[in-house]
């Protein structure tokens, strides 16, 4: 098909996209650990439920 | 769900995600920092929201 080679929208290949991908799964998961850090400590200082 | 990448020009995908979020950011932050629970940069003394609420039951009672 088109998208095997260079024929993507993005003009990506898969293996780019699947490199991609995990570089910004990463990313995600440790902006929301970080993001998780500082509601916990939020909460601590004014809870606001 | 990589395939998304084939679909989305990651170039613009990450501007677009870091605009949305430093505007989020930017918008949070401020609101919180218009109120007086959790303006942290304020000085004042941390107001429980039941206290917050009753508080200007003493004054208006002293006269």
């Amino acid at each position: 098909m088109a998208d095997q080679g260079r024929g993507s929208l993005s003009g990506l290949t898969e293996s780019e996209a699947k490199e991609f991908h995990g570089i910004f799964v990463t990313s995600f998961i440790i902006f929301t650990v970080i993001a998780i850090i500082a509601h916990f400590l939020v909460w601590q200082w004014r809870p606001w439920l | 769900m990589w395939r998304i990448w084939l679909l989305f020009d990651p170039r613009r995908a990450l501007i677009a995600l870091f605009t949305f979020l430093f505007v989020l950011a930017l918008l949070i932050h401020f609101i919180l920092l218009s109120t007086d629970r959790f303006n942290w940069l304020g000085g004042h003394a941390a107001p429980s929201a039941a206290a917050q609420h009753m508080s200007t039951l003493p004054d208006t009672a002293k006269p």
